[in-house]
């Protein structure tokens, strides 16, 4: 019977098993008095037949774990990519027909974001969609639970970037205050609330990356505030399922209009979290207070990558957060592009940096840095030896702190990445800086552990 | 916030290839139609100048990396690594530049933004004074216009009430149209914000376009650049193979080239050699030709002459043959007769042999007899020797108990004798006081005081012992009294003394010490015939002292003669025996006094004569010689050696007659033996053998002991 699999597979049937052959011989007989031109490549051998059967009836009695192998490759090369995910989910684990259902339903398909596998690939996305698209109190909201059991094994990694309102059932006007009306019906209405992952996410015993974004996507001109209302209740939903998924190593939560309230409730649900690593707020609302939170979370969790670009950190802010950073010895890359540190904050970045011997990278592009930061942070780059990014790019702060940063870096041998576009420095100092960044990035690929340079934002 | 995420989020897609900086077709111009704002016009300046640089640096490096790589070849880095470090430098600057490229939109965009927060942040201050200087002022217009409502109470005319309530009605509108008029702005200034939003999105687009642009562009340039980069590295280790390809093959060839040079001259050194090879093969061959004729020639005559000599040795070998079957009749015959005589021997072989068995048993039975015989003399030896040593005790015994009851009768003689003798003194010493009145003197006898038996001490002195000191002393005369009184004082010991005093005659001091001397030397040298052979060899070897000494050894020996005594008797003889041949040839006149020399001489004959001697002076006229010179033991002595020698000369006779007996008797056997022989020779048999065998033995050979 195999030998026969293996043979018809190719139509290369010269030998048979017995019993196939004495049926072929009969039929034989009378063919070739017939067509002398006949012969046996035509008959399509039984297993054959067999294998077409099970795929076609595959949804009602999928048999697959019993087929030999060779069997197996073949069933599973033919099964349509359309059949349930609650036959297949389970069953099948052949990446060559994961593949296929990912490319028959997405055009663009990066395997290297779900760790190199087909299925869990097709499961995340998923996933994804069925959340994308999900409105509350329209949807059912079984549409998401039934696939709990289905993809719990495989499911690592959400990124759902688009969550839908629900849909409201009183118009409102909105031609006298448009602008009060965001922060309003915020607070105002209690059924504006978004999907609740406080019944999925602990549900998925494997998940490590989370990537949220609570707003609707290409809106376009139409355009509405409460279109990005992250609610209280949304909040404190969130902060519950969080507090539950103990094997979180990325969250991130972006664009979804988090205020200090809302950073705080989410901060004091991530505390001593037993595995997080990277906690991403950046193109959030997030002001002193919030980044106060954030830095008191810093020392109380294994973070080592924090985004909190552009938000609404002042000067208070940043020096909570340089504090933390002094005392901190896990932290390895910090952004806080777009606020308003200014030189206050500034300074207190470089005090704390003269002590820290953990961050490699530093992002404080557009915020109003001058010369005061520059002259500090001269210091910084003598002493520190681990900072290998500094992007100071879109700050004032002119030709005599690029003079200054140019002395410091004079004694620098670790720094790769210094970016100071837009800062006006003058092009001569800029140039020695460049310089001398190209002197240290070949010193450091020549050391024996290459450092890859920070990713430039 | 939300619009400015659009840019962010295109970021971490594409990543790895950067655009190239290199042509910079700069894509400024066309980006921004609808608002070439400042920002991006101090960044496109800003790209310039960093082209600008960025090519002056390319320039240096350029110029730095020449001679870099004149180094390099000096050290003879590979080119190809060369290549590779070059083409990497190039490439991350170009990533580089080409990052920084598309990440300045990014900036600009940033800068834009915190532009636009502060213009936004004094624009809002502003609306927030403008609004409470409104509110300030239409709150005193509204409390003007309240307080005019109390006035309007007081008010009784009708005209001034219309007045007021049109004055308090213009006042309400103009509060509204304020309002209104506020509103209004505010309304167009959202409008106009509308506009902007949307002009921003807008602008976003465009951005996002240009980035995707530069993006694609850039991911081109990577694109291309490492495509002409990896093909110039492959150049570069292509040409480094082919280089090393060409190396190694003129290496190659060279080598081939050498080897084949080498093979021709192995080969024409072949051929030189193969050549003198066959050169001298060909003249070896000639002369061996030569010979080999000469050789033929010479072979030719020597079996010529070798078959004639065939020819004369098969007549001789004819010849010869009919001699020797001739010859082998006569062995037959020979033959048969010898068989004949071997026969005849072996059965007298036969009878020897069983004669011998018999003469064996015989000697068998005899020994055991004689071990028997042996066995019983020796038990009764033993039973003698014990019975002897039984006797001898007893003998010690009764000496002992003799020696004592001798010294007790001597004691009690001597007691009475002394008794005697003291009573006879005592009468004398009467007589002579009392009765001859003579004073009597006690006479002073030695034997008055002796207690016991005399004792003899004189010690007897080996005779050698004595002759040695004769001899010496005769030797030695210078020191000749001292050693007499040497031997007096040790020799004899003070003990002796009273003993020689007693002694009157000691033989020795009767004779001269020359006397002595002579007598011993004269007795050694002539009884030779006393000392036996095997001593007389080694004697010469030594001194003439030493000699004579060793000589009278043995004589002394032979006559036995153990003691001091036995020596002077000796000496005493001598002496006496010429004293008294002295005696006979002054009484009878005849003047042959025999010497002493003379009668040693005769001594050394015989002892018959001694003998006779010893009996003419026994029974000799001189009877003052006492007889007990001569000692009938002396005689004895001599009767004994005198028959023992005789005897043995008796024994020597009979066998030296024996064997003159024998010989005659192998004389006769010698002669019949030889006559048989020279029959058997004169028989002519052997003549005819090849090898006869008289040449083995030769007839002419004297038989031993025939010619006597």
């Amino acid at each position: 019977m195999q030998q026969a699999v293996g043979d018809g597979g190719r139509a290369v049937p010269s030998l048979r098993a017995s019993q196939s052959r004495l049926m072929a011989d009969s039929f034989c007989v009378h063919r070739i008095i017939e067509d002398p031109e006949w012969c046996l490549i035509a008959v399509p051998p039984l297993t054959e037949l067999c294998l077409q059967h099970i795929v076609q009836n595959f949804t009602n009695n999928p048999v697959l774990d019993r087929l030999p192998p060779e069997d197996q490759r073949k069933v599973l090369a033919r099964l349509p990519t359309g059949l349930p995910l609650t036959v297949t989910a389970n069953l099948i684990s052949d990446e060559g027909y994961w593949k296929r259902c990912c490319t028959e339903r997405w055009q663009v398909c990066d395997i290297s974001n779900h760790g190199g596998s087909w299925k869990r690939m097709f499961l995340e996305r998923h996933l994804e969609n069925i959340l994308k698209c999900f409105v509350p109190n329209t949807t059912d909201p079984d549409r998401v639970l039934e696939l709990i059991p289905l993809c719990r094994d495989y499911v690592r990694k959400l990124e759902v970037d688009q969550f839908l309102p629900p849909v409201k059932e009183d118009e409102k006007e909105e031609t006298d205050d448009l602008s009060d009306s965001g922060s309003d019906l915020g607070f105002g209405e209690v059924y504006i609330h978004h999907y609740d992952l406080g019944a999925l996410v602990p549900a998925l015993p494997l998940l490590e990356e989370l990537h949220l974004t609570y707003g609707v996507k290409d809106c376009g001109m139409n355009f509405e505030w409460n279109l990005f209302n992250f609610t209280y209740q949304d909040c404190c939903n969130l902060a519950a399922a969080v507090k539950m998924c103990h094997n979180l190593k990325v969250f991130k939560l972006t664009r979804s209009n988090v205020d200090d309230d809302r950073t705080r409730l989410l901060v004091r649900s991530l505390l001593d979290h037993p595995s997080l690593v990277e906690l991403d707020l950046s193109h959030n609302l997030i002001g002193d207070k919030g980044a106060q939170a954030v830095s008191k979370l810093l020392n109380h969790s294994k973070l080592e990558i924090l985004h909190l670009c552009n938000n609404q950190i002042r000067d208070e802010g940043a020096q909570a957060l340089a504090q933390a950073l002094a005392k901190n010895c896990t932290l390895t890359s910090l952004n806080l592009r777009l606020n308003h540190v200014e030189d206050k904050g500034g300074e207190a970045m470089g005090c704390a940096l003269l002590t820290n011997t953990t961050l490699k990278s530093l992002h404080l592009g557009g915020n109003r840095l001058a010369e005061p930061t520059a002259v500090l942070f001269s210091q910084v780059l003598t002493q520190n030896s681990t900072l290998t990014c500094i992007n100071f790019s879109c700050n004032p702060i002119g030709p005599d702190g690029g003079k200054q940063l140019l002395e410091g870096l004079r004694c620098n041998q670790t720094m790769t990445e210094f970016d100071l576009r837009l800062a006006e420095v003058g092009e001569e100092s800029e140039y020695l800086i460049s310089q001398m960044l190209w002197a240290n990035r070949d010193a450091a690929r020549l050391q024996p552990v290459l450092q890859q340079p920070a990713e430039p934002l | 916030m939300s619009r400015g995420a659009g840019e962010e989020l295109a970021g971490p897609r594409w990543r790895e290839p950067a655009p190239a900086p290199d042509p910079h077709p700069d894509p400024n111009p066309d980006s921004d139609p609808a608002e070439p704002g400042p920002e991006e016009r101090i960044a496109a300046r800003r790209r310039r100048i960093a082209a600008r640089l960025d090519a002056q640096r390319r320039q240096a490096l350029g110029e730095n990396e020449e001679p870099k790589e004149e180094a390099e070849e000096v050290e003879e880095e590979r080119s190809s690594h060369k290549q590779v470090e070059e083409s990497r430098q190039k490439l991350a600057k170009l990533l580089f530049e080409g990052t920084r490229m598309v990440t300045d939109i990014q900036v600009a965009v940033d800068l834009r933004e915190t532009q636009r927060r502060a213009e936004q942040a004094e624009l809002k201050l502003q609306r927030v004074e403008k609004l409470e200087n409104e509110a300030r002022s239409s709150a005193d217009k509204f409390e003007e216009i309240t307080s005019k409502w109390a006035l309007a109470k007081d008010m009784t005319i009708p005209q001034e009430l219309w007045q007021l309530l049109n004055q308090q009605q213009q006042l309400c509108t103009q509060l509204l149209e304020e309002k209104n008029k506020l509103i209004g702005e505010l309304q167009q200034e959202l409008k106009n914000k509308d506009e902007q939003y949307v002009q921003t999105i807008k602008k976003q687009s465009d951005d996002i376009h240009l980035l995707l642009e530069r993006m694609e562009e850039q991911i081109r340039m990577m694109l291309k650049t490492y495509r002409r980069n990896i093909h110039q590295i492959e150049k570069a280790f292509e040409l480094e193979r082919r280089e090393l390809l060409d190396s190694n093959r003129k290496k190659w060839e060279e080598a081939i080239q050498a080897l084949n040079t080498k093979e021709l001259e192995y080969l024409h050194a072949r051929v030189r050699k193969v050549e003198e090879f066959e050169k001298q093969l060909n003249q070896l061959r000639v002369q061996d030709e030569e010979e080999y004729n000469s050789m033929k020639i010479h072979l030719e005559s020597d079996v010529q002459n070798l078959e004639r000599q065939l020819q004369h040795m098969k007549a001789v070998y004819l010849v010869n043959q009919e001699k020797l079957e001739y010859n082998l009749q006569v062995l037959k015959k020979q033959d048969e007769e010898n068989t004949i005589i071997r026969s005849q021997q072996k059965r007298k072989l036969n009878r020897l042999h069983s004669l011998l068995s018999n003469l064996r048993t015989k000697l068998v039975k005899q020994e055991k007899q004689f071990r028997e015989e042996n066995q019983s003399l020796a038990a009764d030896c033993e039973r003698i020797t014990g019975q002897c040593k039984e006797v001898q005790r007893r003998m010690r015994h009764f000496a002992a108990s003799d020696a004592e009851k001798f010294m007790k009768i001597w004691l009690m003689n001597e007691e009475e004798a002394k008794g005697l003798m003291r009573k006879a003194l005592d009468a004398d010493r009467i007589i002579h006081t009392q009765q001859l009145g003579l004073p009597w003197e006690e006479p002073h006898y030695w034997f008055l005081n002796n207690v016991g038996p005399f004792r003899h001490y004189k010690a007897k002195r080996m005779a050698t012992k004595l002759a040695a000191e004769v001899l010496t002393e005769g030797t030695s005369g210078a020191r000749e009294k001292k050693e007499e009184k040497e031997e007096v004082g040790s020799g004899e010991g003070q003990k002796e003394n009273p003993a020689k005093a007693g002694d009157t005659v000691t033989p020795l001091q009767n004779i001269s010490k020359k006397t002595a001397k002579r007598i011993l030397e004269l007795v050694s040298d002539e009884s030779g015939f006393l000392i036996e052979r095997k001593l007389l060899r080694p004697l010469r070897a030594l001194g003439k002292h030493e000699c004579t000494l060793l000589r009278l050894d043995s004589i002394f020996s032979a006559l036995e003669i153990d003691s001091e005594d036995d020596l002077y008797q000796l000496m005493d003889f001598f002496l006496k025996y010429k004293a008294k041949e002295e005696a006979l040839s002054q009484s009878q006149g005849s003047p042959g006094g025999e010497d002493i020399t003379a009668l040693g001489e005769d001594r050394a004959d015989g002892e018959s004569n001694a003998q006779s001697d010893e009996l003419k002076s026994s029974q000799g006229p001189l009877g003052s010689l006492p007889s007990v010179y001569i000692h009938a033991d002396d005689v004895l002595k001599i009767l004994k050696a005198f028959v023992q020698d005789f005897h043995k000369l008796s024994n020597i006779l009979t066998r030296r007659g024996n064997l003159i007996a024998e010989s005659a008797v192998l004389q006769q056997q010698n002669s019949e033996l030889s006559l048989m022989l020279e029959q058997f020779i004169a028989s002519g048999v052997n003549s005819m053998l090849l090898s006869p065998p008289v040449q083995q033995m030769d007839p002419n050979l004297p038989c031993p002991g025939e010619p006597r």
